[in-house]
């Protein structure tokens, strides 16, 4: 008896998505790169935003609330659309950087916004009473006990965001669900293993990065549990 | 005769339509220590609040150390006038000696070693040098307020505000934070202090103000409040508050 090959066991559609693991990796790759820089492109504009909503101005305010509830209320195709397309952004990766990372901003400005009103106001009002100024007791005081509130929020929408860099399929960028799309439209009958194996791939990502994620909020978390 | 420290001056303050402070006026000298009682609602803490500007005044003048506190920056005010809050509001995220340092190094501009050094001594001056690196979460009541006066104090303000300090504790934590307060009193602290302690009131102040529906109606030394209150609302008042709170603490 000759031992049996361990890929003797696989059919031809599994053996078919093994042979171009290498082409959906890079797939990932570019998912991730895109769901790192739209994070950041949220973050960026997201916490500045809900810094706005908590202690801006009437006008300032009210500007980032509308900004935020057109953001929120468009579908993420048509602001991709509208930023490859409309405006012509080019390469695809920038109009689906700027595509996701204003529609994250607009959700994270509100995850902050939640985390900043949750630090009681008492913390600002201590800070102001040894004369500090507000921007300061906000900076000092109530920022760095926001941050620390903000994991659960930011972890939901790292996912959502990692799951939607998929909508670049759109406008033609080789992520990884355009890849898996380019490979079973080569053999339509292995449309499930390779969608199933796309599916682990971003099963394995969300899993490790959530767990990642709890354990830096339990590494910063304030010893005693805070208030 | 010099200036008194405080002078309010007629102060009137508002929230919308409800009438808060309604023509308050007294003076405190260096090293007076004045209790400011009163049920609740009748504007105790808004007078604390309106000396550091927590809250804007209607009408009237507040001047300390001569100077009218509505042409200071309120960032300078506030540095010379302490404020202890009844629910403490220590810095949650920041350790018991990191609560005092952060004014010295980020309002006075102390490097981190002498701004460490002071907080040590001020903190051994409300005997928690040992607790110097528990966060907020890890003290009891009585040590977080007690942190709270030390935050205070590191500002080497001219003034002290106490509003409410022993209110949210646990009644055996109370004795811990008036000693530090009577220690403070008996070093010539001006202080001014909204309490039901009636312990401390007899025996550290030097005055007792009854506050009602936003004027003070009666003012004096704790023997003539406890004693012979001339006013009947004095009276009934005290002597509600002496049945609940009497001298335990003091």
């Amino acid at each position: 008896m000759t031992p049996l090959e361990p890929v003797a066991l696989l059919s031809e559609d599994w053996l078919f998505v093994l042979r171009n693991t290498d082409y959906l990796l890079f797939g990932l790759l570019w998912t991730l790169a895109l769901t790192a820089t739209s994070l950041t492109l949220g973050f960026l504009l997201g916490f500045p935003a809900g810094l706005v909503e908590v202690y801006g101005g009437r006008y300032s305010k009210t500007a980032v609330e509308n900004v935020g509830v057109v953001l929120r209320g468009t579908p993420i195709l048509v602001i991709i659309m509208v930023t490859y397309f409309g405006v012509g952004l080019s390469p695809a990766f920038v109009a689906a950087t700027i595509a996701l990372g204003l529609r994250s901003a607009a959700y994270q400005a509100q995850v902050f916004r939640g985390s900043i009103q949750s630090v009681s106001s008492g913390q600002l009002e201590a800070a102001r009473a040894i004369g500090m100024s507000k921007w300061d007791g906000i900076r000092r005081v109530v920022v760095p006990q926001a941050l620390r509130r903000s994991f659960p929020g930011f972890q939901n929408e790292f996912t959502i965001i990692l799951k939607d860099t998929s909508i670049a399929f759109a406008i033609g960028l080789a992520e990884l669900l355009t890849r898996s799309y380019d490979l079973f439209v080569q053999r339509t009958t292995a449309v499930l293993e390779v969608i199933l194996f796309v599916s682990l791939l971003y099963f394995i990502v969300t899993f490790s990065t959530n767990r990642l994620l709890d354990y830096l909020e339990g590494y910063v978390a304030i010893p005693g549990g805070g208030r | 005769m010099a200036d008194p420290l405080l002078r309010l001056d007629d102060v009137e303050q508002s929230y919308g339509d409800e009438r808060v402070l309604d023509g308050i006026s007294f003076e405190m000298d260096r090293q007076d220590v004045q209790v400011l009682i009163g049920p609740s609602g009748s504007g105790k803490s808004t007078i604390l609040r309106c000396i550091n500007r927590l809250v804007e005044i209607d009408d009237g003048d507040i001047e300390l150390d001569g100077d009218s506190i509505f042409t200071m920056d309120e960032n300078d005010l506030r540095r010379q006038v302490g404020m202890v809050f009844q629910d403490f509001n220590l810095f949650a995220h920041l350790t018991a000696i990191e609560n005092v340092t952060l004014g010295l190094k980020h309002v006075l501009d102390m490097d981190d070693e002498a701004a460490t050094e002071k907080a040590e001594r001020q903190l051994e001056q409300v005997g928690l040098l040992d607790q110097r690196d528990s966060y907020p979460a890890e003290l009891s009541g009585g040590q977080k307020q007690r942190v709270g006066i030390a935050r205070a104090l590191a500002m080497d303000p001219k003034l002290m505000l106490f509003d409410e300090p022993t209110s949210a504790l646990d009644p055996e934590l109370i004795g811990e934070v008036l000693e530090v307060m009577r220690d403070l009193a008996d070093q010539g602290m001006t202080m001014l202090v909204v309490t039901h302690e009636m312990g401390f009131a007899r025996e550290a102040a030097t005055d007792i103000m009854f506050l009602d529906d936003g004027r003070i109606v009666e003012h004096g030394p704790p023997e003539q409040l406890f004693e012979a209150p001339e006013q009947e609302r004095t009276a009934e008042f005290l002597e509600r508050l002496t049945a609940l709170h009497g001298g335990i603490h003091g």
